[in-house]
């Protein structure tokens, strides 16, 4: 997330505002937020928030929480995403469906790749399938927050010179690993 | 406190120890109850809830929360810790009733995965050669992807000096590939100076979640000596 904001900051990556026009919202995963502050003294609330924001435009944002610090797990966290407790993760999930739903946002944005799976495959699949008690309104759609990032991308193709070095660095890479690649 | 109610107290900060750390704070417990109040997890679990739990320690009962399903249905979210105004380091405590419980009662894929990831550098067995060839063959469709084509890309396999070394969660390469491309597309924009390690790419670890120090440890360790090996130097674990 440092990086992203790094890049964006920087200017070494521009992005633009007009693939995605739906309401959002942003999720926190416990280890950006809590586990963050309470291990290094700063958490990335603010931080995923603003990285998001650089991608819709103004006036799409719904806020999910009164506060990051107090934002609710997904349901999904510490391991439990591959436990075999299913039917538990997703009662616990209930929650989170209805801080979306409150939310009205079509898009979640899932700054985890654990969290974004319990909210597009778990409460997101339980909500698709009508199932009582994961009403979540307006959802439409979980993006991994690189994944929204990288679909908002303003960026010009590498020069000839550029691609013609990353070509032989590729060749010499793949001979040195015995890799061959069918005809392109 | 009543004299009869401080004998049932087994933990004191001297004696009662879960995985070497509960005696530091169960025993402040005030029983106020905002940890399970506030706890998303509470009501999943019969007969058990984060009050209930650092009760059963305090009163010397910690085997009957070690054996229960509570530990591990609590995702380990930290609320109830954050909140606690008796500052109890809860999350620690049940990730150390995971600790106490027999490796080949861990449920689910966890503690099999971290010792697959020890033995083959990654939770789910992925091999070296397969690795190589996959990632190769996506920065090929990549490049000439139709809606965002990137020419010139691909994927720099244990690049030596590298700026950034990056890892991997092996659901990707194993069920999601093609979601791998989002940071592979940032970093051409960005023109950045990247590379992944051929073995022991593992990004997640399973070893924190089972409550295996000592291979959390030595997956970590890894991570570090590829970024070592390959002079690079920030390591990006890319979520």
């Amino acid at each position: 997330m440092d990086l992203l904001e790094e890049y964006i900051k920087a200017g070494r990556i521009k992005l633009n505002t007009h693939r995605y026009h739906e309401t959002f919202t942003v999720h926190d995963p416990c280890n950006y937020v809590r586990k963050s502050q309470m291990a290094f003294g700063d958490h990335m609330g603010e931080k995923s928030r603003w990285i998001a924001q650089q991608c819709f435009g103004e006036g799409l944002y719904r806020e999910m929480c009164d506060d990051p610090m107090n934002n609710l797990c997904c349901g999904a966290g510490g391991g439990a995403w591959a436990m075999p407790y299913d039917q538990e993760r997703l009662d616990y999930g209930r929650m989170k469906a209805d801080q979306i739903r409150d939310t009205g946002a079509e898009i979640v944005v899932a700054p985890c790749h654990n969290c974004r799976d319990q909210i597009m495959k778990g409460l997101g699949g339980q909500f698709k399938k009508n199932v009582p008690g994961f009403d979540m309104g307006n959802y439409g759609e979980t993006l991994y927050l690189w994944e929204l990032v990288a679909n908002c991308l303003d960026y010009e193709p590498w020069s000839e010179e550029e691609q013609a070095q990353a070509r032989a660095a590729r060749d010499e890479q793949f001979e040195r690993d015995g890799v061959e690649l069918e005809e392109e | 406190m009543a004299e009869e109610a401080r004998n049932w107290v087994k933990a004191d900060r001297e004696h009662r120890r879960i995985g070497g750390i509960s005696p530091e704070l169960a025993d402040r417990c005030y029983t106020c109850g905002t940890c399970s109040g506030g706890c998303p997890a509470t009501g999943l679990v019969p007969g058990w809830d984060a009050r209930k739990a650092i009760r059963a320690i305090v009163f010397g009962m910690e085997q009957e929360v070690i054996d229960s399903k509570w530990p591990w249905v609590c995702t380990l979210c930290g609320r109830c810790q954050y909140q606690c105004p008796m500052g109890i380091q809860l999350m620690k405590t049940f990730r150390a009733c995971r600790t106490a419980r027999e490796r080949d009662k861990v449920p689910g894929p966890i503690h099999k995965g971290t010792m697959m990831n020890l033995e083959r550098g990654n939770n789910l067995g992925i091999p070296t050669d397969d690795f190589r060839f996959l990632l190769a063959d996506l920065g090929v469709e990549m490049e000439n992807d139709e809606e965002q084509p990137t020419p010139g890309f691909y994927v720099p396999v244990d690049k030596e000096g590298a700026n950034i070394i990056v890892t991997v969660n092996s659901k990707e390469p194993f069920g999601e590939p093609d979601d791998m491309k989002f940071w592979w597309r940032i970093f051409y924009a960005a023109k950045e100076d990247w590379t992944v390690s051929s073995t022991n790419w593992e990004g997640v670890n399973w070893g924190l979640f089972s409550g295996d120090d000592e291979s959390m440890k030595k997956q970590v360790a890894r991570v570090i000596e590829n970024a070592r090996r390959l002079k690079c130097k920030t390591i990006l674990y890319p979520e």
